[in-house]
């Protein structure tokens, strides 16, 4: 029998109550230092023993306090998250990092900074390009976001320190992978469901206690006898963040969801960071090349004067060709939250290379309230139709 | 041996009976609204009252629309949209692309030998929906079901700059003051929802033949104002609003003879007409 404090169930108790624990680590005299997109290199706030913690958006909460500030016509899940700011419902952070991953972060960082009086807020500028330059450009953006860490810790981030702090995090990234393999079977052996619940408490706690229920979960879930029934079709799910437990539920309903690729999901945990000399280089590689958002500007052909569509494609989505092979997937499905311009302007390349591999796929929006469930399910019900 | 497709629409209800022949028995429709949604068990009863049949002569029946969760007596839920498809398929066989436009959505359907293969369907947004003409319809003083023909009296089209409801009905009431003629606006808001639907047509791929549904499908003005938006031929059933609860009916039949082909007996629920009770686990 399962117990009730451990793994699966120690990840719903989080899921339902994310800040609890970081609450709880502020009382004892940890500083929580808030972020919102896996592009924040959490390495460097770890080294210096700060607590990271995303600052997601609540489906359930009606935004009223954001739109103080922000547009109607603008990224619900980034209207979502500094509405909760502004409700001060994340008020034991100690500090945020935000960064320049798309739009509507850079905008709303500035607004988050304006409403908000933390003791340390840091933005770091973002590069858009996987070009070389791009890269050396990003590294000084990590050296002055280490310069602001190290002047509000008062301590120095050594290099031992940070490659600790890696070591720690790739651990945590290697053993999400080994989560995912359990939904390689058929059926899977943990649901989709479980997965959001599980990872987003991972974006919850500090690395260290992340990695411990992870380690729960993993002996749990290998070991029990009933895990998730199996449905007429294994979807991959590509979206910008599934990271909401009723929205999964309405895919799981008639279908496994087996990848969750989106920042609900595996994206953060995808690849590891590589070591080298300058332990900032290897993050700001990891984080700029690593990540396969929709916001990073990758092309193959850049500065040759021929078109070459399918090589382009498969530089820009050739990962995905793995997962379905691996994961037996018989479904994709295109999940957008509406107005998230970057993977709305990759949707029809992304089914253009989906039709490519023969993969039946569908493009859904949805504008992540709770009232957009209904016809989210209905959405997902005619697909599976089609491909049943 | 008969068979019930029922369609609970936004706005609509519909229940469809069939024999195993597929010949159609009764036909109902009437309006969803807030109550009746709980009612499905009403309107079947009207169905079986004018087929002459008892709940237990049905033996399968399928659920269909938005509010496909609420029948507590239906077999199976399938979406409206391979029900369309379905449905549609029947009365043309030569169907490729079918249009939707109901109370609240639109959608476009492919279909390949009546099966649904691929969709798109546009967003919550009432623009390009039903609710567009029926919020036009009340801020002009006129009746849904004459808006149509009003428009075909038209000596030009008012172009309509905005395409949301609300900015548009505020256009409308510009538009009078201004002195514009009542059939040249409503012949640019049958313009511009046409346009709207077929652009989301586009996003599919338009192949011929191309059925239109659904209760806009009634509107004259509409079916002329997609032919020229679209360039093709159109279709209109002559029942449009009930090609969801007869594909329903039709994939019921289907369904249940294809089981009983290889012997396998089919789970049914229980066939009381009752009341549907909200949001418990055994509907969902």
């Amino acid at each position: 029998m399962s117990d009730k404090n451990k793994g699966l169930n120690r990840a719903r108790q989080i899921y339902s109550n994310r800040s609890q624990r970081a609450r709880e680590l502020k009382a004892a005299g940890k500083k929580i230092i808030g972020y919102p997109c896996a592009y924040v290199p959490l390495e460097m706030l770890t080294a210096l023993d700060l607590v990271a913690y995303q600052t997601c958006g609540d489906m359930k909460e009606p935004i009223t306090e954001a739109d103080r500030a922000l547009p109607h016509s603008f990224c619900p899940v980034m209207r979502n998250c500094l509405d909760c700011a502004l409700k001060n419902k994340n008020d034991f952070l100690d500090g945020m990092v935000t960064i320049h991953s798309c739009d509507p972060q850079e905008k709303t960082a500035r607004v988050w900074e304006s409403y908000t009086n933390y003791p340390y807020f840091h933005f770091i500028d973002m590069p858009i390009s996987v070009r070389p330059e791009a890269l050396e450009y990003f590294k000084s953006q990590l050296d002055d976001f280490r310069k602001t860490l190290e002047g509000f810790t008062g301590k120095k981030l050594s290099t031992d320190k940070i490659n600790a702090a890696i070591k720690a995090h790739n651990r945590q990234r290697a053993l999400v992978r080994e989560l995912y393999e359990l939904t390689k079977p058929s059926p899977p052996r943990i649901s989709g469901t479980e997965l959001v619940q599980v990872i987003k408490a991972l974006t919850s706690l500090p690395v260290a206690e992340g990695n411990d229920l992870l380690t729960e979960t993993l002996a749990e879930v290998r070991n029990r006898t009933e895990g998730p029934a199996k449905k007429s079709a294994r979807l991959l799910i590509w979206s910008s963040t599934l990271d909401d437990a009723d929205v999964m539920d309405v895919f799981e309903a008639k279908a496994n969801v087996v990848m969750n690729e989106s920042c609900g999901g595996i994206r953060a945990y995808r690849a590891d960071v590589k070591s080298s000399a300058d332990p900032l280089e290897g993050l700001a590689n990891y984080y700029l090349n690593e990540i396969t958002c929709a916001r990073t500007f990758r092309q193959a052909t850049l500065g040759e004067t021929r078109k070459d569509y399918a090589r382009d494609l498969r530089s820009r989505f050739g990962y995905l060709k793995g997962i379905i092979t691996e994961w037996k997937i018989n479904g994709a499905i295109m999940l957008l939250v509406r107005y998230c311009d970057p993977f709305a302007f990759e949707m029809p390349s992304l089914k253009d290379y989906f039709n490519t591999l023969g993969t039946p796929n569908t493009y859904i929006e949805y504008d992540y309230t709770t009232g957009a469930l209904a016809p989210l399910r209905t959405r997902v019900e005619a697909f599976l139709e089609t491909i049943s | 041996m008969h068979f019930a497709g029922v369609d609970i629409g936004s706005t609509m209800t519909k229940v469809v009976l069939i024999d195993k022949k597929g010949n159609l028995l009764s036909t109902i429709k009437g309006p969803t609204g807030a109550e009746y949604r709980q009612l499905a068990n009403e309107v079947m009863r009207q169905a079986l009252e004018q087929a002459g049949l008892q709940i237990d002569d049905i033996s399968y029946i399928v659920a269909t629309g938005y509010g496909r969760l609420n029948v507590p007596f239906a077999d199976r839920q399938i979406t409206e949209l391979s029900c369309h498809a379905r449905g549609v398929y029947s009365l043309f066989p030569n169907v490729r692309t079918a249009i939707d436009i109901g109370g609240q959505d639109a959608k476009c359907m492919k279909i390949h030998n009546g099966r649904l293969v691929d969709f798109v369907m546009n967003d919550k947004c009432a623009a390009g929906t039903g609710r567009f003409l029926e919020v036009t319809a009340a801020t002009l003083g006129i009746r849904l079901e004459d808006m149509g023909d009003i428009s075909l009296k038209a000596a030009k089209k008012i172009q309509i700059s905005n395409l949301c409801t609300i900015f548009a009905q505020q256009e409308v009431v510009a538009l009078l003051s201004r002195g514009e003629k009542l059939e040249n606006i409503l012949a640019g808001l049958h313009d511009a929802l046409a346009g709207r639907v077929a652009a989301l047509a586009r996003r599919l791929g338009i192949e011929p033949d191309l059925v239109l549904t659904g209760g806009v499908a009634k509107n004259t003005g509409i079916v002329r104002a997609m032919k020229e938006n679209l360039g093709c031929e159109i279709f209109v059933p002559e029942e449009p609003l009930l090609t969801g609860a007869l594909g329903a009916a039709i994939l019921a039949k289907e369904i249940y003879t294809k089981a009983a082909a290889v012997g396998e007996a089919l789970p049914t629920k229980s066939r009381r007409l009752e009341k549907a009770t909200f949001f418990t686990q055994e509907h969902r």
